[in-house]
C-alpha cells in the first residue's frame, strides 16, 4: 500500500505550495499570489499556456496573481488542509497540502479568506419550526443573531455530514450550520430529530 | 428613479445628513449584508457619478423627552458603515457566489477587483438586477424600467402574514391560501359524479338512521316492550326478532350495496383525475421538468389522485354524516336523561386531547420510521444497482454490514411505533370507557330506583358508545384534510401553470421547407442573469452540413434545444427559411426538425416501437432501412428476437453505442428537413462511426445538418464550422479558415492531432 502511494505522489503533475514557493498577500479584501515555480513544470506547458493575462514579472519561474481564489478539497473534514488555489478564470494553479506549509506569518490572510467564503451562520437554539404543505418554516438562534427561514422539502434539505454535523439549506440556497446536535439544547433537538 | 427595493423614511434620512438629495438618486436596491459581512441592511444607492452602500439598522428610539408627549417615538437609521465607489472607474460589476453567501465585486479603472458588499443568496437575485440598471446608468445617465418589466421582481413575503413563499413565482403562501377557493376548483371535478356520490350520502344516511334505530329495536323495545310483563307487545318474541333480522338485513343490503358502488367510482375517479394530471403535465414546457424532480413529480401524480378521492369521496361524506348522527343521537340521549348524558361525555374533552396528542406523537414515530425505511431502501437499490463495483471491490461484507445498520434502525423504528400504539391506544379507549362505567352504576341505580327502565339503559349504552365510536377519525381528521389540501393545491398548480413556450395562435403551416437555418443575435438563459448563450449569430444554407465544436458544457446542446423550441431564446431571434421559430406551427416544426441527442432515451417496448416512435406508420422494411443507415442493422439482427427484443427496465440491456444506433434510426426515418446530431456518435469506436457517417452521409444530401461534436473526426466533412466557448461564438469559418486562424479551434485541433500522434497515429 505504502510503495503504491509513492508511485501515485511520484507520477502526479500537482504543484504544491509552501513557505519557499509562495507568498500570499491581501489587496483590497481579496488575496494575491505570488508563485516561485520550477522551471521544469513551467517548461511543461501545464501553467503557462492557461494563466497569461495576470502574470506581471518577465521571470519565468515567478508568477503574480493579483486575485486567487480558495476552495476546499474537503470542506468538512479538512478545513485547513487540501486547499485549491486558482486562478480568476477557474484554473487551479496549486494545492496547499496543509496550512502548516505555508508562511506563518501568511496562514491568517488564508484562513481569513476562507472564512469569508465558506461563511454560514451558526444555528445556536432553534426557536420554532413548523412544517405545513411540504415546506418548513424555521426560526432559530445563530452566532450573528435570530434568522427566518424556509426550506422546502425539508428531508432532502438537511444535509448529514456526519452523525452529529448537519446542514440546513433554505430556499434561497443559504446553510445554516449546526456543528454539534449534542451541543443543542433538548427542545431544540427535539425540532430536528424528526429529520434524523 | 428605480426602486428594487423601497427604502423607508429613515434611511432618506440618513442619507439626507450625508449631503446627499434625494432627486439625484436614480437607482435603489438592498443586501442582506454589508462589506465586512455583518448582517444588516445595506442599502445600495446610485446617483449619475457615485455608488453609495449605506449599511445598518433600523431601530426605534424614543426621542427628545417631551413633558406632554410622552409616548412620541420614532425610527432611526442606526449606521453601521458607509461606503462611497466612484461609478465612472468601476465596471464589470459580478455577483461572486460563495459557499453560503455571495459577493458583489467590480473591477476599477487599473483592473483591480473592488469589493462593494457582501450578501446572503436571498439578495442575490435583487443584485443581479442592480447590476443590470447599474450598466443602464453608465452607459445612458439614467436608469428606467422597461415597459414589459413594470413588475420589477417577484414579490417574496406573503403580505398577508409576512411569511416568505417558499416559491417567489407561485405566490402561494400555504398558511393563508384560500382552502374554499382550492375546494371548490377541485370539486368541480366531481360535478360529474354527483349523481354516485348523492347515492353514497343517501346510503350513509340510511345506514346511521339504521344505525340509531337498531339499538332501540333490539334492546329498548325488547326488554321493556317484549320481555316485560307491562309490556304492550309481551311475548311477541317472533314479531321482535322479525323486525331486528329485517334491520339487520336492511343494513347488511345497505353495506354491500354501498361498498361496491364507492369501489367502482373510486377506480373511475382516480382513473380520471390522474388522467387530467397527467395530461396536463405533458402539455406543459420542459423547463417545468427541469426545475423539478421528475420522479417526485411521477408519485404525485399518483398518490395525489388518491388522495383527493379519499377525501371527497370518502372522508367527506362520512364527515357529514356522522355529524347529522352524531347531533341526532345527542338529542335523543338529551330526550332520554341530560343528566345522564352529561355523564356519559364528561370524560370526552379528555379523551379528545389525550387522543389529539397521542396522533401527534404517532405522526413523529411515523415519520421517523418512514425516514429510516426510506434510508433503507436507498441504499438497498443503490446496492443492487452497483453490485458490480460491489463485486469488484470485494465490498460485500461491508455493504452487508451497512444494510444490516439500517435495517436494525429501521426495526427499531418499528418496534417503537408498535409499541407506542399497542401501549397508548387501548388505554385511551380505556379512558373512554370510564365514561361507560359511571353511566352503568349511576344508570343502574336509577333503574334500580325505578326512574329509568333496563331497556332504556341499554340503549342509551349503545348511543353511547355510537357517538364515541368517530372520536378517534375526528381527531385525525384535520391532518388528513391538510394532506388533501396540500394535493389539490399541487393539482390546481400544475392545471394552471403556463407552458414557457407556447404555439403561436395562427401559426405558419409550412409544408415544403427548403432547410435554412439562421440564428441571429441569441441570448439565452436557463436561470436568470446567468447567459449560456450569449450573441450568437450563424445561418446554414439549404443542403449544407455545420458542425458546431466546444468544450463540454459550453452551450452546443441548448443551441439545439432552441432550434427545436424546448426553449425560447431571451434576445434575438431563429428563423427557418426566414420564418421566425416562434411563428411556425408546432407540427411543422418538429417534423421538419429532427434531433439525436446525447441522451438516448428508449421507452420500454420492442426495438422496432421504439424506431417507429417517430412514424407510427412506417412500414416494417422501412424500419429495415432506417436502422441500416444509423448501423443499427447490424447488431439487431444477431439479436434471437432481432426487432422485436423487448428493451427498458428489467429486459434486454443495450449498450451506448447501440442505443445511439437506435436512436439515430429513429431520426432517419423521420426523414427531416433539418437533423440535428447532437454527438449523437460519440459512445460509438471510430469504426462505427465512419461506417455510419458514411451511410448518413448519402441521406443527408439536401438535408440540412447540424452537427454537434467534441471529436473534431466526427466533423470532418462539414461545410462550415462555429465554435462555442463559454456561450460566445468567438469564430466560424471553414476548417482551414479556422486553421488558419491560429485560435480556439486551432488549439482543440492540434490537442486532438497531438494525441493521435501520441499513439502512432499521424494526423
Amino acid at each position: 500500500m505504502a510503495d503504491n502511494k509513492k508511485s501515485l505522489s511520484d507520477i502526479v503533475d500537482i504543484i504544491y505550495l509552501n513557505a519557499e514557493n509562495a507568498v500570499f498577500e491581501p489587496k483590497n479584501d481579496f488575496l494575491t499570489l505570488k508563485i516561485k515555480l520550477p522551471v521544469t513544470v513551467s517548461e511543461t506547458g501545464q501553467i503557462s499556456e492557461e494563466v497569461t493575462e495576470e502574470q506581471t514579472g518577465e521571470d519565468k519561474t515567478e508568477k503574480q496573481y493579483d486575485r486567487v481564489f480558495l476552495h476546499r478539497a474537503f470542506p468538512f473534514e479538512e478545513k485547513l488542509s487540501y486547499i485549491s488555489v486558482s486562478d480568476k478564470d477557474a484554473n487551479e494553479i496549486a494545492l496547499i497540502k496543509n496550512i502548516d506549509d505555508i508562511h506563518e506569518d501568511q496562514r491568517k490572510y488564508i484562513i481569513d479568506e476562507l472564512d469569508r467564503k465558506y461563511y454560514s451562520p451558526e444555528i445556536k437554539k432553534i426557536l420554532s419550526m413548523k412544517e405545513r404543505f411540504g415546506f418548513s418554516y424555521w426560526k432559530v438562534l445563530t452566532d450573528t443573531g435570530e434568522h427566518t427561514f424556509t426550506i422546502q422539502d425539508t428531508y432532502r434539505n438537511i444535509h448529514k455530514i456526519s452523525m452529529t454535523h448537519v446542514f440546513l439549506t433554505d430556499v434561497d440556497g443559504n446553510r445554516y450550520d449546526i456543528p454539534d446536535l449534542e451541543a443543542l439544547d433538548h427542545k431544540s433537538y427535539k425540532k430536528i430529530e424528526l429529520y434524523m | 428613479m428605480v426602486l428594487i427595493n423601497k427604502a423607508p423614511p429613515e434611511v432618506w434620512r440618513a442619507l439626507e445628513n450625508k449631503g446627499i438629495v434625494e432627486s439625484d438618486i436614480l437607482l435603489v436596491s438592498k443586501c442582506d449584508m454589508n462589506r465586512d459581512g455583518v448582517w444588516c441592511d445595506c442599502w445600495l444607492f446610485a446617483t449619475a457619478g457615485e455608488i453609495l452602500c449605506l449599511a445598518g439598522s433600523s431601530a426605534i428610539v424614543p426621542t427628545q423627552y417631551r413633558l406632554r408627549d410622552k409616548r412620541k417615538i420614532a425610527t432611526e437609521f442606526k449606521e453601521i458603515s458607509y461606503d462611497c465607489f466612484i461609478l465612472s472607474e468601476l465596471s464589470d460589476f459580478k455577483v461572486e457566489e460563495l459557499i453560503s453567501t455571495c459577493r458583489l465585486v467590480a473591477k476599477d479603472k487599473d483592473g483591480v477587483f473592488v469589493l462593494l458588499t457582501y450578501m446572503t443568496n436571498a439578495s442575490k437575485e435583487d443584485t443581479h438586477l442592480f447590476i443590470k440598471y447599474i450598466n443602464q446608468i453608465k452607459e445612458k445617465g439614467t436608469a428606467e424600467v422597461a415597459e414589459d418589466e413594470k413588475e420589477l421582481k417577484a414579490e417574496k413575503y406573503c403580505p398577508k402574514c409576512g411569511n416568505r413563499y417558499a416559491d417567489a413565482e407561485r405566490k402561494i403562501c400555504p398558511k393563508c391560501m384560500d382552502k374554499g377557493k382550492i375546494v371548490k376548483r377541485t370539486s368541480e371535478f366531481f360535478v360529474k359524479y354527483r349523481f354516485f356520490i348523492g347515492i353514497m350520502v343517501l346510503l350513509l344516511v340510511i345506514s346511521s338512521a339504521l344505525g340509531v334505530i337498531s339499538p332501540y329495536v333490539s334492546s329498548g323495545f325488547y326488554y321493556d316492550q317484549v320481555l316485560n310483563t307491562a309490556g304492550e307487545f309481551y311475548g311477541e318474541l317472533l314479531l321482535v326478532l322479525g323486525i331486528i333480522l329485517v334491520t339487520r338485513l336492511l343494513s347488511l343490503l345497505n353495506q354491500v350495496f354501498s361498498g361496491v358502488i364507492s369501489t367502482s367510482i373510486a377506480a373511475k375517479v382516480v382513473y380520471d383525475l390522474k388522467k387530467v394530471i397527467f395530461s396536463a403535465i405533458e402539455r406543459l414546457s420542459i423547463s417545468f421538468f427541469t426545475g423539478r424532480q421528475t420522479g417526485g413529480l411521477m408519485t404525485q401524480v399518483n398518490n395525489d389522485a388518491n388522495t383527493i378521492y379519499w377525501f371527497f369521496c370518502d372522508a367527506v361524506p362520512y364527515y357529514l354524516v356522522n355529524i347529522v348522527q352524531i347531533a341526532a343521537l345527542f338529542i335523543i340521549m338529551i330526550i332520554m336523561d341530560p343528566f345522564l348524558t352529561l355523564l356519559a361525555l364528561i370524560t370526552v374533552p379528555v379523551v379528545f386531547l389525550m387522543i389529539k396528542w397521542l396522533f401527534e406523537y404517532m405522526g413523529q414515530l411515523h415519520a421517523k420510521r418512514f425516514g429510516r425505511s426510506r434510508a433503507l431502501n436507498s441504499t438497498l437499490s443503490d446496492v443492487l444497482t452497483g453490485v458490480r463495483v460491489v463485486k469488484a471491490f470485494s465490498k460485500e461484507k461491508e455493504e452487508i454490514k451497512r444494510f444490516n445498520t439500517q435495517s436494525v434502525a429501521l426495526a427499531k423504528a418499528e418496534r417503537n411505533m408498535q409499541y407506542f400504539s399497542h401501549t397508548a391506544f387501548p388505554f385511551a379507549g380505556f379512558m373512554l370507557y370510564i365514561s361507560n362505567i359511571i353511566v352503568w352504576g349511576v344508570g343502574g341505580w336509577m333503574v334500580i330506583t325505578g326512574k329509568m327502565t333496563y331497556g332504556m339503559l341499554v340503549t342509551f349504552i349503545a348511543y353511547m358508545a355510537m357517538i364515541q365510536n368517530p372520536m378517534f377519525f375526528f381527531v385525525d381528521m384535520m391532518n388528513m384534510a391538510s394532506d388533501a389540501f396540500n394535493a389539490m393545491q399541487r393539482l390546481i398548480e400544475v392545471m394552471d401553470a403556463i407552458p414557457d413556450v407556447v404555439e403561436k395562435e395562427n401559426p405558419v403551416y409550412f409544408d415544403n421547407l427548403q432547410g435554412r437555418v439562421e440564428f441571429k443575435h441569441i441570448v439565452f438563459s436557463y436561470v436568470k442573469n446567468r447567459k449560456v448563450i450569449d450573441d450568437v449569430t450563424f445561418d446554414v444554407q439549404p443542403g449544407e452540413k455545420l458542425g458546431i465544436v466546444g468544450h463540454t458544457g459550453a452551450g452546443k446542446s441548448t443551441l439545439a434545444n432552441l432550434l427545436i423550441r424546448l426553449y425560447d431564446v431571451d434576445e434575438g431571434e431563429i428563423l427557418i427559411d426566414g420564418i421566425n421559430i416562434k411563428d411556425l406551427a408546432f407540427r411543422d416544426l418538429r417534423n421538419n426538425v429532427a434531433i439525436v441527442s446525447q441522451e438516448t432515451y428508449l421507452f420500454a417496448g420492442t426495438i422496432a416501437e421504439n424506431i417507429k416512435y417517430a412514424r407510427p406508420d412506417a412500414s416494417n422494411l422501412e424500419i429495415i432501412e432506417a436502422a441500416k443507415i444509423a448501423g443499427a442493422h447490424e447488431f439487431i439482427i444477431k439479436l434471437p428476437d432481432s426487432y422485436e427484443t423487448k428493451i427498458g427496465f428489467g429486459y434486454k440491456d443495450l449498450s451506448g453505442g447501440e442505443r445511439q444506433r437506435i436512436s439515430i434510426a429513429r431520426a432517419v426515418l423521420r426523414d427531416p428537413k433539418i437533423l440535428i446530431m447532437d454527438e449523437a456518435t460519440a459512445a460509438m469506436d471510430t469504426e462505427t462511426e465512419r461506417r455510419i457517417q458514411g451511410a448518413l452521409e448519402r441521406l443527408t444530401v439536401g438535408r440540412t445538418t447540424i452537427m454537434i461534436a467534441h471529436r473534431l473526426s466526427t466533423l470532418r466533412d462539414a461545410d462550415k464550422l462555429i465554435v462555442i466557448e463559454n456561450g460566445k461564438m468567438p469564430e466560424s469559418g471553414t476548417h482551414l479558415e479556422l486553421i488558419n486562424k491560429k485560435g480556439l479551434y486551432f488549439k482543440l485541433y492540434k490537442l486532438q492531432v497531438e494525441a493521435l500522434r501520441n499513439i502512432g497515429i499521424e494526423g
